[in-house]
Formats: C-alpha cells, structure tokens, sequence
C-alpha cells in the first residue's frame, strides 16, 4: 500500500490507497516498521491519495512516530479535507508537521 | 418526511467501508459534505468498536446499521450482541482523550480514541443496553455544524 522515494537524506513514502481505516491500519504499521527499521529517519508521509483515515489510522501513524523515537521526524504532506480536520480536531497537527506538498515538507527535512 | 433503511455486515473490518460509504451517498442531499465526513467517521469509529471490543474481531458475528432520514435531522443507530460497552468508558470525557502532552512521545494515544471522536462529531449520542442488544444512536442535525460536548 506504500511506495518510497529517496530525495536527499529523505524518505517520501506516499500511501497508495484512499483510506487509512482498522482493516488496512496493521499492514500500514508493518510496512512503515520496515522502512524505520532499515534505519530511515527522516520521513515524509504523502496522503495526497487517502480521502478517510479512522482513529485506528491515525494511532498507526502515531505508532510509527514512537518507533522513529525522538532521533527521527515524521512529517505530513497533502492532508486534506476530512484527513487534514481530523488533525485538528484530535489536536494531532501539534504532533505531527503538516505541509501542503511533498516539495516543502522535503525541503523543511533537509534544512 | 421520514425514511428509514437497515443494512448490516458480518463482523469483518474489511467490509466496514462498504456500509459507510453506503451510508454517506444516503445522507448526500440532506448534509455538507463536513457533516458527511462526521456521520462517516462515526459510522466507522461506532462499528470498529463494535467489531474489535465487542465481538473481539470474531467475524460472523452480526452489526446492523439503522439509518433515519428526517426533514430535520439525520438519525444513525448501531445495533449488535455483543457483551455491552462498560460505564467507564462511556463516562470518560471526549476532551480529555485529546488533553495529551504533545512534547511527550508516550502520552500521544495510539487507541481508544474511537467514542471520544464519535461525540465530537455528533449532535447526540445515546448508548442503550438491554439482555436482547445494545444500541449506540447517533444524531447528526441538519444545518447544525457545531460538534462538541
């Protein structure tokens, strides 16, 4: 459900599907897992694609910041709509850096 | 003007967004589309729970979904058999699962964030159960886009 892309010292892992929900939040977890664990720590996530993410989505995405650890950054391109609300509304744009496109949350990670 | 629909899946996360798009096209004319994101969200928080705590994602297991059209407001009632919710986490407040301290990695949830989200987005929510079946109505106003509480 993820396909990555170099850029610099960053990783942009864009998500290939519409909805982040419970039935697709444990394969997104495990794919996320293996790109942190092939020692990516500079992570930019793409939802431009996803329309739906459920609290099981958004925990996954926590998940993933815990296992980065405080050494690496997860930021948000391309939230929108109900996904870029949802942010907000669980106060989880505090937690997570959201940009309107990949070039400028790239562009903020190699800065 | 009122209508009514029943529609219901097996217990099976992967049928989940089947039901709630179904469910979204049928309050298309009567709501915004925010308010469509609201009763879809909750649609799917309501079922999850239902499907991961009640049913302990057994699937075969049955989760109906009544849906009432009025002039005024849009009615949503999720009915299954499961064991029912306990008080405790009904009585907990929706602002608190959100009060986490965000410099801190281990106080950000990664779950049970579910009900908190459905009372968000909701005008009403009731939970009622009984030996036969517990009911979790949701009501979402039209015209209203205040949420809270």
């Amino acid at each position: 459900m993820l396909s990555t892309d170099l850029r610099a010292n960053v990783l942009v892992v864009r998500v290939e599907e519409k909805r982040i929900d419970a039935s697709k939040a444990p394969s997104f977890k495990d794919e996320m897992a293996r790109c942190i664990d092939a020692g990516q720590n500079q992570i930019v996530l793409d939802l431009s694609q996803v329309d739906f993410i459920d609290s099981s989505g958004l925990g996954a995405l926590v998940s993933c910041l815990k296992r980065l650890g405080p050494r690496g950054s997860l930021a948000v391109a391309g939230a929108t709509g109900a996904v870029s609300r949802l942010f907000t509304l669980t106060r989880m744009d505090r937690v997570f850096a959201l940009h309107p496109n990949v070039d400028s949350a790239v562009e903020q990670l190699s800065a | 003007m009122v209508s009514s629909i029943s529609l219901s899946i097996d217990s099976d996360l992967d049928k989940v967004s089947l039901l709630a798009r179904a469910v979204r096209a049928l309050c298309e004319d009567l709501l915004s589309p925010e308010d469509q994101d609201a009763v879809e969200l909750s649609l799917v928080e309501a079922i999850n729970n239902v499907i991961k705590h009640g049913y302990h994602g057994e699937r075969g297991k049955d989760v109906q979904v009544a849906v009432g059209l009025q002039a005024d407001l849009v009615v949503i009632e999720v009915i299954d058999h499961a064991p029912p919710m306990p008080a405790q986490v009904l009585d907990k407040a929706p602002e608190d699962t959100f009060a986490f301290d965000e410099t801190d990695l281990a106080d950000i949830p990664e779950g049970g964030m579910g009900l908190a989200l459905i009372r968000m987005n909701m005008d009403e929510v009731e939970y009622h159960s009984n030996e036969a079946e517990n009911r979790l109505r949701m009501v979402k106003r039209i015209g209203s886009s205040a949420s809270g509480g």
